[in-house]
């Protein structure tokens, strides 16, 4: 058994932890649905009661989210929340570990081609989330991130799959581990930041129809909150995408030539840090409602798969950044 | 392009009232029209208009075929489009980055940015001498607000709460005895307006580049030697500053080109592995020679010149002599690949003979050739495994009205040709050391060797410096602009008689009545904290008391 082969084993063990994983987080999320129907109710009971008792010394401020959420998670979802959480943080250190043995086994950084970078990308986005979940109580957010994980583990295992090998010249540069890395570290952001924007534009819809049968979107933060918190992720994930944009001119100026010539990947790449950049400028105007900006950012991550996908197999994108091993 | 319209420094311009209808308008002159221009090009809408239509402008040079980056394909593309092509190129889809719609769009959106970068500068030079402002009248407005009462005196729970914000770098000032402001993050401001001037920058660079810049690209054979100037290189573009007599007049000899693929059979087989050219280089003609390698990321560096290895292919050494045995031709002719296995297209103009019998050869060198040749001329492996030439022969005049033409075509509109004593047309197959009779005693054709070529490309980029810079700044900029908040925290105290708390309440001492307010404008989950620790801090003071 090479190192490769022992990679691959972790990979697919990796897998089958996070269907755990992915399994235990929609379980924590069907316990949390019927506690916000109950909480709701005897909210409404004692409406009228808390009118008129002592005001606290310590004003109210406008971060009723904190409080709000503890009152709202039982101690059964917490429980699933926690099992879910330990799964997810075994599945990222098997997954990690088949990156780093597949980088030993190829001697350089294990992102030279499609098949390795969606596994360091998936790798990075697990690891990222595992990094903030316990912090900032994400257990609602674990479903979509492990979900999106395992498609593009599986994606990668079915149809970008490449054996370990040499990289071609052009990728034999320490470039590649500065460039790249960044890259999917900057994915990695993007797409946690994609999946808390979509809840909050459902949250933001429901808090409208204020009517609807709660279900497990009623247990998350406010919208409010969910609006912050995707704008600070995708915040760090613009600066290092600029990061990456800047460390491929550089890249490009050593093995081209040229630090820019408009070859499609650097188009798209252009592209996105441009929809990222309206999305910065949008949330930060006043005015704008930040249901628009969101879809701004949501815009901005179709790019970034697009750039993934079509832009290194469609031949229509021909361009130098022919590295998809494909 | 004002990133932060949201903080209170500048919020909606005032001089603009929005869309509101009014009852009588008034007469626009043509200075005032002009300001009007000017305003709704530098607002935040336009400015974020046109960041979209730019973002939107670009993605079709990532699906038409560019002329920039290779035009032979733009010509393939347009002669498979007869009727959509023309279209497509008299609105420059197949030079976009160059195109006026294109160039419209970022000179707009520059000027934009411009526009509103200088006021907003003088508008934060100002921000960065003045004092805080006056602490509202009700501080339990404010989004993050505090209140707790303490034995300090007034003064000094205002002293306390000084030392604490001071610590926290605060600016700070007092309007009156019983109030504190204090204002944080200027850097915010001092980032965003960094950021984009460093944008403009970028753009000084690129343009430097493109006014100073020169670019030159050479085939070299391995064996050869070549003299940089401006008429030596087989392409050369200069900027349209460049003064063509101060290019580096180095000399530089190919000796050898190691070229490996992957033997291994599988997805990766005939995958480049290593490209690198063993040159003799010296810093003019007639100067001592220094060993030097260039390889893909490894440019070489002469004279402010860098060189790069960017291709690499084939020249079959053909040797071409007339029925007495002269020879007319014996050339290294690189022939350049067309895939990734090298099938290789070159040709031969056979110039020495007298028109219209001049000679044209054109065809394929093929590196690992399929033997059968049952799908055409193609070849299974990039390197020299099974070499051989497939070539066809011309005869005619070579180059009509003498007008210019490339080497790597030739124009067969007065050319025929060549034909067997049965009339088909006459089909050369070489390996090396083979010798073709051409018919009707016309001479004949030798395949000799294969020699590799290197495709060497010399370029300088005066503005790429400038663009660098510029675009660090612009990193550093965009990190101060977005992760610093700006933040006002403001503390009033009120002296009260606050009872001990006894069931008979008539013991009664001084006591202060402090409140805390904090105000950003910016999504900023770092506001309360501070204002918490405020209050913690002082409320710890009181208990040490």
């Amino acid at each position: 058994m090479n190192l490769a082969a022992n990679a691959n084993v972790a990979l697919y063990s990796s897998m089958i932890v996070y269907t755990l994983a992915m399994l235990a987080f929609s379980w924590h999320l069907s316990a949390r649905a019927p506690h916000v129907a109950a909480a709701r109710t005897r909210a409404n009971e004692r409406e009228g009661v808390l009118v008129g008792s002592g005001a606290p010394s310590r004003g109210t401020s406008s971060r009723p989210d904190a409080a709000e959420l503890p009152e709202q998670e039982s101690a059964k979802s917490r429980q699933r929340g926690n099992v879910a959480l330990m799964l997810t943080y075994l599945a990222t250190a098997l997954l990690l570990a088949a990156v780093v043995m597949r980088g030993l086994a190829v001697s350089r950084p294990p992102w030279g081609n499609m098949y390795e970078f969606a596994t360091a990308a998936a790798s990075a986005v697990g690891l990222a989330f595992c990094l903030l979940a316990k912090k900032n109580n994400w257990q609602w957010l674990g479903v979509f991130i492990v979900t999106p994980i395992l498609l593009v583990l599986g994606l990668a295992v079915a149809v970008l799959y490449t054996d370990a090998g040499e990289l071609m010249p052009a990728l034999k540069s320490y470039w590649l581990g500065i460039h790249v890395s960044v890259a999917f570290i900057a994915v990695a952001f993007f797409t946690i930041a994609f999946a808390i924007g979509v809840l909050y534009l459902v949250r933001a819809r429901r808090e409208q129809n204020p009517d609807t049968k709660p279900n497990f979107i009623e247990s998350l933060p406010s919208s409010a909150s969910l609006e912050r918190t995707a704008y600070s992720v995708n915040m760090v994930g613009f600066i290092l995408w600029t990061f990456t944009l800047i460390a491929g001119a550089i890249w490009a100026k050593q093995a081209w030539g040229a630090y820019w010539q408009w070859d499609p990947k650097e188009i798209w790449t252009f592209v996105i840090w441009t929809v990222y950049a309206a999305y910065m400028h949008s949330r930060a105007t006043a005015g704008v409602d930040h249901r628009k900006s969101m879809y701004l950012a949501l815009t901005g991550f179709v790019c970034v798969i697009v750039n993934f996908t079509l832009v290194n197999l469609v031949s229509t994108f021909v361009g130098m950044h022919n590295y998809s091993g494909m | 392009m004002s990133t932060d319209t949201s903080t209170e420094l500048s919020t909606e311009n005032p001089d603009n009232p929005g869309r509101r209808a009014e009852p009588t308008l008034p007469e626009l002159g043509p200075l005032g029209f002009l300001r009007f221009v000017w305003r709704q090009l530098t607002s935040m809408r336009t400015a974020l208009f046109l960041l979209l239509l730019l973002a939107i402008a670009a993605v079709p040079g990532s699906i038409f075929p560019q002329r920039n980056i290779d035009a032979g394909r733009v010509a393939d593309y347009i002669a498979q489009h007869p009727s959509s092509a023309p279209w497509l190129d008299r609105f420059g889809f197949f030079d976009v980055f160059s195109s006026p719609w294109f160039s419209a769009i970022y000179l707009l959106l520059f000027v934009s940015l411009v526009g509103c970068i200088i006021p907003r500068t003088k508008v934060h030079l100002k921000a960065l001498r003045a004092r805080p402002p006056k602490a509202p009248a009700r501080l339990s407005r404010l989004s993050e607000h505090a209140e707790l009462t303490t034995d300090l005196s007034p003064d000094e729970a205002l002293a306390a709460a000084r030392e604490l914000l001071k610590r926290k770098r605060f600016r700070l000032h007092s309007h009156d005895d019983v109030s504190l402001s204090g204002e944080s993050g200027y850097l915010r401001e001092t980032g965003n307006l960094v950021f984009h001037l460093a944008l403009t920058g970028i753009i000084v660079g690129m343009a430097v580049g493109h006014l100073f810049g020169w670019r030159g690209d050479v085939i070299l054979p391995e064996g050869e030697r070549f003299a940089s100037s401006a008429g030596t290189y087989n392409t050369y573009s200069p900027g349209p500053w460049v003064n063509d007599e101060q290019l580096p007049p180095f000399v530089l000899g190919l000796d050898k080109l190691d070229v490996q693929f992957n033997k291994v059979p599988g997805k990766g087989f005939g995958m480049p592995r290593e490209f690198t050219a063993y040159t003799s280089l010296s810093p003019g003609p007639g100067q001592p020679a220094t060993p030097q390698s260039v390889s893909v990321n490894h440019p070489l560096t002469v004279d402010g010149a860098d060189i790069f290895l960017l291709g690499n292919g084939y020249t079959p050494v053909i040797t071409v002599k007339d029925a007495k045995g002269e020879v007319l031709y014996r050339e290294a002719t690189p022939f350049l690949p067309q895939d990734a296995d090298y099938r290789s297209v070159g040709v031969i103009k056979v110039s020495a003979l007298p028109t219209p019998k001049q000679l044209g050869i054109t065809g394929f060198f093929l590196p690992t050739a399929e033997p059968t040749f049952v799908n055409g001329p193609v070849s299974l492996f990039p390197d020299v495994e099974n070499p051989e030439v497939a070539l066809s022969i011309w005869e005619g005049t070579l180059f009509p009205g003498n007008a210019p033409q490339s080497v790597y075509t030739l124009d067969t509109d007065q050319m025929k040709q060549v034909t067997k004593a049965d009339g088909s047309p006459a089909l050369v197959r070489l390996k090396p050391g083979e010798t073709y009779q051409i018919p009707g005693g016309r001479g004949s054709i030798t395949f000799e060797s294969v020699k590799r070529f290197a495709g060497l490309s010399v370029r300088t980029d005066p503005g790429a410096p400038i663009s660098l810079v510029a675009a660090i700044l612009a990193t550093g900029g965009l990190i101060l602009g977005l992760t610093i908040k700006r933040r006002r925290v403001f503390v009033r105290v009120r002296p009260v008689v606050a009872s001990a708390g006894g069931p008979d309440g008539d013991r009664s001492t001084p006591a202060t009545v402090v409140t805390i307010g904090g105000l950003s404008k910016d999504s900023d989950a770092g506001l309360a904290a501070i204002v918490d620790a405020l209050h913690d801090q002082l409320a710890q003071r009181k208990d040490r008391s």
